[in-house]
């Protein structure tokens, strides 16, 4: 076992990795919840738009902020497009049919990125955000501002959606739609429009955790298109329900990750992590066996 | 009286076969004719190595296609499946000097029972749940191999040499030392493979799987035993992507981790879905998209991500407006076109 400093700043990452997938956690539960969708393109819509910001900043020369912008307006009109599209086509489907027409998206994204952003170069890319170079220090452990605001923006986006479909009147018609699309319709909410607000949220969410994680981790299509598999499994353990539990799951998942780095003997397994804590929690965890015809039960 | 005799025994039916059926057979009966004897004469050695890895694959997508569409079980993660057949078998057979057949049967079973242990508590979970856990654990599968690698000649458990010098390829069977006479040898396995299932299909757990793939709760009310026919299919899927294993482990000669990446697990699935799940020519299909298409436009150098694009259109096309893939809808459009143009013809 290493010594307790080695550790120190793998906490700080650790945080911050777990901050950006409680953000993508939760835009994942919110669409799933009001439109039965799990949304496996969210890596691929995010890496998408962060190559689009670095292509922006790097070959045409804009400033930094233009970039920014343009990989969550990507990231959000793709997102948006193909639930306009595909949400009403599928929308009486089975949850599994659905996600797999998800993976459809995924894998034209990530042949796309492929081959217009080609890696057979040997060229790394990076996109740096100006926030990596300030910082400060806790006892000794240097933190940038960007880890600060990766945390930040799980800790706000959780609590700014927990709020948000608890006063508001769109949140109130999502949480409706979650229970029942067809009563809720029945009751005059327009489904269509609360869906494609849905769409439009998830994907700004997409677009932020693309921007983060291509800083924090890597700009790589396959890496940033897959590193969703982390996110999905907080959201497994929170069950596609709770936004809270998301949350603690995502932060869980992020600090194990890179708290077992020090550890010579488990860091080749550190990438098992999600796996294995959705795993246990799915098989462990007590559900409710309710067989029903029309409906899979969440 | 005589009358529900008869139609209790499914075979005095299927024993008076109509003329359709026979058309089939006889088609069938000469494709795989062909494929054994005609195709290794007609192709170049590049070609035979595409098609003894199609030959492969049709074993892997027939068994996801079973459980896509006999049973409803969509499994995300068959290549970390097809990984650990290929990885028992190349231990076995840098470990013993067992007739590869023996060495097939083995990797088949053990992979059979590493798919059963880690199914049975997955097969609490329904639909979507236990898609994203089989994504799980195979990302978690694909995790250890990286760490652990597949076995090539060395002393240990794990049977790996790190020094990576003097590394023995993995062996052939006797008999099919060669690239055309192991790609007969692979269709062959593939052949027997396909009977299996066939034989499935027509006979009790056949039965049970579409009574539960229509409707979990109306099969469980007719008296079936759901978590039994469910595990039985996993087991079969399970038994034949180790088998298909095995024969990938002596067509490749070496094998490493990195071949076996979590995203194949997601494009197996898209072209499965694509050659259709619910005929056992979709897995042909499937196997062709997946091996022959890309080494194709490869030779055309025509880079294969236009592939991927066209798997996810593939994948969204199906789902939306053609559920059994295009083993069915290609025929049926041909049909329908050639009965449009002899009406033409008469008007």
């Amino acid at each position: 076992m290493p010594p307790w400093s080695d550790f120190e700043p793998f906490i700080v990452s650790g945080l911050a990795l777990g901050g950006v997938y409680a953000l993508s956690g939760v835009g994942l539960v919110v669409l799933y919840r009001a439109t039965g969708v799990l949304y496996l393109a969210f890596g691929a819509v995010g890496a998408m738009g962060a190559l689009v910001a670095w292509s922006l900043i790097n070959k045409a020369g804009t400033p930094g902020w233009v970039g920014w912008l343009a990989c969550i307006a990507v990231a959000a009109a793709l997102t948006f497009g193909y639930g306009l599209i595909f949400g009403p086509a599928l929308a009486r489907r089975d949850p599994l049919v659905k996600a797999v027409a998800t993976i459809g998206l995924t894998l034209i994204l990530y042949g796309a990125m492929d081959l217009l952003w080609t890696t057979s170069g040997g060229q790394a890319r990076s996109l740096a955000l100006p926030t990596d170079n300030g910082g400060f220090a806790i006892a000794q452990i240097q933190v940038t501002w960007t880890q600060v605001i990766a945390l930040a923006a799980g800790v706000v986006i959780t609590v700014a959606t927990g709020m948000f479909l608890r006063y508001t009147k769109l949140g109130t018609a999502m949480r409706a739609m979650a229970n029942d699309r067809e009563i809720t319709a029945t009751l005059g909410v327009p489904v269509r429009k609360v869906e494609a607000a849905a769409w439009l949220g998830c994907g700004v969410l997409a677009g932020i955790a693309g921007l983060l994680l291509a800083d924090l981790v890597a700009l790589d299509a396959t890496t940033l298109t897959f590193l969703v598999i982390s996110s999905l499994a907080a959201v497994l353990i929170a069950r596609l329900r709770s936004i809270a539990v998301t949350f603690a799951a995502a932060i869980v998942v992020g600090l194990l990750h890179d708290l077992l780095t020090p550890v010579t003997s488990l860091t080749n397994y550190r990438d098992m992590t999600p796996f294995v804590l959705a795993a246990a929690a799915l098989l462990v965890m007590p559900r409710r066996r309710v067989m029903t015809q029309s409906r899979e039960e969440a | 009286m005589r009358d529900t005799i008869t139609r209790a025994r499914p075979r005095t039916i299927s024993q008076n076969t109509s003329r359709p059926q026979l058309i089939k057979t006889a088609i069938t009966t000469a494709l795989v004719l062909f494929t054994l004897f005609g195709l290794p004469e007609l192709l170049s050695l590049y070609y035979i190595d595409t098609m003894t890895q199609v030959a492969v694959y049709s074993m892997v997508t027939l068994a996801l296609g079973v459980l896509v569409g006999r049973v409803g079980l969509v499994s995300l993660g068959q290549v970390a499946v097809l990984a650990i057949g290929a990885w028992v078998a190349a231990r076995l057979l840098f470990a013993t000097t067992q007739p590869y057949p023996v060495i097939l049967l083995e990797a088949g079973l053990i992979t059979m029972v590493a798919g059963m242990v880690t199914g049975l508590p997955a097969l609490r979970l329904r639909g979507l749940y236990l898609a994203l856990i089989t994504l799980m654990l195979a990302g978690g599968i694909t995790v250890v191999l990286a760490t652990v690698n597949f076995p090539n000649g060395g002393h240990g458990f794990l049977g790996y040499n790190g020094s990576l010098v003097h590394i023995p390829p993995i062996r052939r069977p006797g008999i099919a030392g060669s690239d055309p006479a192991y790609f007969r040898y692979a269709v062959i396995v593939a052949i027997v493979m396909f009977a299996l299932v066939y034989a499935h299909i027509k006979t009790r757990p056949g039965r049970a799987w579409a009574a539960i793939r229509q409707s979990e709760p109306a099969a469980l009310a007719a008296g079936i035993n759901v978590t039994l026919y469910k595990l039985w299919a996993l087991a079969l899927a399970s038994f034949i992507t180790g088998v298909a294993g095995g024969v990938l482990a002596g067509a490749v000669h070496y094998l490493y981790s990195i071949g076996f990446p979590t995203q194949d697990s997601i494009t197996l699935l898209a072209v499965t879905l694509m050659g259709g799940v619910y005929s056992m020519w979709g897995a042909v299909v499937a196997a062709l998209l997946y091996q022959f298409l890309p080494a194709l436009l490869n030779n055309w150098g025509v880079s294969a991500d236009w592939l991927i694009i066209l798997f996810g259109l593939g994948v969204l096309q199906v789902l939306t407006t053609a559920p059994a893939g295009l083993a069915d809808q290609v025929p049926r459009d041909l049909a329908r076109l050639g009965r449009r143009l002899s009406k033409r013809k008469t008007t």
